[in-house]
């Protein structure tokens, strides 16, 4: 397992009173103000997300939605809100959250250092937007966010063993941009056995990350790798509209995004080819028929971007209260 | 009624559904959870059984093994074991899926699951067992440390599974996507020496042969039916009559049918759940079971490509599990249709897929004995599933029935692939078959009928 090296969370009251925690906290209400200021100013609104539902994102890689007996109907905790920002974008056309969201990870994801059961995303939904267009927001909003900490809080960064160099090339506004395809080649090639039909596995996104001097986004995702709701690319079928955007200097994905499915039949049709059972999405299904506005959008990872400002070894470091996967915790 | 008669034609079929209506379009109500269901075969054999196992005169492969060993081989010497689905198997047999048929799920399954794991054979279990039987809850009553049907069976399966041999396979259909059965059991810490020794796969159900195109069906109470009524189908259709006696938690007094969707598959369906298993699993096999459809052949290829680790074919004769008499006498392709059609596409396929021949396939339907097994397996199949004859095997023997009914099998099955020329299970041939009207391929194939097999 990647980063075994990784220390584990000290019991949750000295974890309060450490100093690195505290040092996380100020990085993260600067840069959550930060996330706000430029989503703000972009016209977007703010909405609070649902927290239980009859369905949520069905996700993968083994994650697991949480059961909830809501009046004796089985209810989910919200593994993300995705299906909530399709819904709203009639009365929303841009619309964020800062989203909780639960997922039961599988236990071996404990030692990422990168996975918490608990976390919270920043969640972007704009009407009639295509992929160019939030990943436009997404480097934007990364952008000002750096921009903003390293004004705001430059020696809690300094503190923390953080330098300013490092965020040099993003701070100009680089991003780089390479496909799943050439993604998977690359690692290939340098001996990393990385499936083409899923998704780059944690260690290929380390080694990835690890080799990048700049944030970088990896598009056209293979269609079994992502849930039903990104869109398929009508040009090339079994390729996704989708996207990530992964931290360089081995700190991984930040963000998931993709070209969203609008049309009825084919959310329909993706949900069987994802196993799953249509009629549990009733609601969704019904605003869907009577029409979901095209959109794009993204979830950036609040925990991981502030592990990513503050270089902190594990995401637990940077949430109060960590739940890690397989480990039963307060 | 005033005697009138109509010779030569079904006379007491159509006043038995005047009189009863939907009730006859299935079995008797009453038997249900005592009986086993599915085909039995037309005057005592089906296309399958017309074959003959056919020895040559001049055996090559004798040769080879006599020079191997140094002596005369004899049936002895005939190895079984062999690769089913990602697993090792001591035979060429697993144990299939009951369904959720209440005679599959209680004491009967668990001493199947137990006798199976000494066999050193893989175990499928059925699907529906969660969102009908709940996943750990043993009964209504939910009793402490109590364990689900299909827990139980897991657990009596890895106690008793020698090292290094054997695996557990749990089927999920469309609506155990909903109790999400898979994640279930791939996060359960019980399966984990399972998963952890590479002995667990998953196999996406698609049908069964039984009731090609249908779901899974089972009889209930009152009681249960408006339990089971907010995710599936229950509908009053069997007439009434005492439930009590089949079900004790319907004592109200009629039976209800319940029915699962069979779910809704197209190529690209199936070959993208395929992925997404993959994906969101990737330390369990990969096993996919379709009902015997006319396009059998192309949708084993499709999951093949997909990167399937086996591909099950339910002939018509098989199913333990309730079904419409229609569909028991009517519906789906006999078993050795599916085989023939399968491997008449591997063997055009061959530029294309170039692995082709280490597909894994197995066959269900009507397996008992080693002429019908070793029949399968010439006809392409790498092991064959033993499902009713499993239970009733149990049900005459709770601690060695399926462990005897194995052994007579495996028996057959070396004196015959001996007889053959042949020292290994995957040696047999298409042309260790000699079809009535004197050929190798098989000249029209038999329907089979249904009629209940009782247990003891």
């Amino acid at each position: 397992m990647e980063q075994s090296s990784v220390p584990m969370p000290p019991p949750l009251g000295e974890h309060l009173r450490s100093p690195e925690l505290r040092a996380a906290m100020l990085v993260q209400q600067e840069a959550l103000y930060a996330a706000r200021e430029f989503l703000r100013g972009q016209g977007f609104t703010e909405l609070l997300p649902p927290l239980v539902g009859p369905v949520t994102d069905p996700g993968g890689r083994g994650a697991k939605a949480l059961d909830v007996d809501y009046y004796g109907h089985p209810y989910k905790l919200m593994t993300s809100a995705i299906l909530y920002k399709q819904a709203s974008l009639r009365g929303f056309p841009k619309l964020f959250y800062i989203a909780p969201n639960v997922r039961v990870e599988p236990e071996e994801t404990a030692g990422t250092g990168r996975h918490l059961v608990e976390f919270h995303q920043i969640d972007v939904e704009i009407a009639g937007a295509g992929r160019q267009d939030a990943q436009d927001v997404a480097a934007g909003m990364l952008t000002h966010i750096v921009e903003h900490v390293w004004t705001a809080v430059p020696d809690v960064l300094r503190e923390l063993g953080r330098e300013e160099l490092d965020f040099a090339e993003l701070r100009s506004g680089k991003f780089d941009a390479c496909t799943h395809e050439e993604a998977v080649a690359r690692l290939v090639s340098g001996g990393h056995p990385q499936s083409p039909d899923a998704e780059i596995d944690w260690a290929g996104e380390r080694i990835l990350s690890l080799e990048a001097d700049r944030p970088f986004f990896v598009n056209d995702y293979p269609k079994g790798s992502r849930g039903f709701y990104d869109r398929e690319d009508p040009e090339h079928p079994g390729v996704l509209r989708n996207f990530d955007l992964l931290a360089h200097g081995g700190y991984g994905e930040l963000v998931s995004g993709s070209e969203r499915e609008s049309d009825y039949a084919t959310i329909v049709t993706r949900m069987r080819e994802s196993g799953e059972n249509p009629a549990k999405y009733a609601w969704y299904l019904d605003l869907a028929r009577e029409g979901i506005p095209a959109s794009a959008g993204f979830g950036m990872g609040l925990q991981r971007l502030v592990r990513f400002l503050t270089g902190l070894d594990a995401l637990w470091q940077v949430s109060a209260y960590p739940k890690l996967p397989g480990v039963v915790a307060p | 009624m005033t005697g009138l008669k109509a010779a030569g034609f079904p006379e007491r079929a159509v006043r038995a559904r005047a009189r009863n209506g939907t009730a006859e379009v299935f079995p008797p109500a009453d038997g249900y959870g005592a009986e086993l269901y599915g085909a039995e075969a037309a005057s005592g054999t089906d296309a399958l059984d017309r074959a003959r196992i056919a020895p040559p005169v001049f055996m090559p492969r004798r040769l080879e093994k006599l020079i191997e060993l140094g002596r005369e081989p004899g049936h002895d010497d005939v190895d079984l074991r062999t690769e089913v689905g990602g697993f090792a198997s001591e035979l060429p047999l697993f144990l299939s899926a009951f369904g959720s048929t209440r005679a599959g799920s209680g004491d009967l399954g668990v001493a199947a699951s137990r006798q199976a794991a000494r066999l050193g054979i893989p175990m499928v279990i059925g699907e529906n067992m969660v969102p009908v039987h709940g996943y750990r809850r043993a009964g209504a009553d939910g009793a402490d440390g109590a364990r689900s049907a299909l827990l139980a069976r897991i657990a009596a399966y890895t106690e008793a599974v020698p090292d290094g041999v054997g695996g557990v396979v749990v089927q999920q259909s469309t609506e155990d996507a909903d109790s999400e059965v898979w994640n279930l059991v791939y996060s359960d810490p019980g399966t984990r020496p399972l998963l952890e020794s590479g002995r667990l796969a998953f196999e996406l159900k698609t049908g069964q042969g039984a009731k090609p195109g249908l779901g899974g069906m089972t009889v209930v109470g009152r009681a249960e039916g408006a339990r089971l009524a907010g995710r599936f189908t229950v509908r009053d259709v069997l007439g009434g009559g005492s439930a009590a006696d089949a079900d004790p938690a319907g004592a109200e007094g009629a039976y209800l049918l319940r029915c699962a969707t069979p779910g809704t598959f197209t190529e690209e369906i199936v070959r993208q759940q395929l992925r997404f298993m993959r994906n969101n699993f990737p330390k369990a096999r990969t096993w996919v079971k379709f009902h015997p459809g006319r396009d059998v052949a192309q949708a084993a290829a499709t999951a093949w490509r997909a990167g399937a680790d086996a591909v099950t074919v339910d002939g018509a004769e098989g199913g333990t599990g309730w079904a419409p008499r229609v569909f028991l006498d009517q519906v789906g392709l006999g078993l050795a249709d599916c085989l023939r059609l399968i491997a008449a596409r591997t063997a055009g396929a061959g530029a294309d897929r170039p692995d082709a021949a280490v597909d894994c396939l197995l066959a269900t339907g009507r397996m008992w004995e080693g002429g019908r097994a070793v029949r399968a397996l010439a006809l392409g199949a790498r092991a064959v599933g033993l499902g009713r004859a499993a239970l009733i095997a149990v049900d005459e023997d709770p601690q060695e029935g399926l462990v005897r009914l194995a052994g007579a099998l495996a028996l057959e099955a070396r004196l015959l692939i001996s007889a053959l020329g042949k020292y290994t299970a995957d040696a047999l041939d298409a042309e260790d078959l000699w079809w009535p009207g004197g050929g190798r391929t098989p000249v029209g194939a038999g329907t089979p009928a249904a009629v209940p097999g009782a247990l003891s």
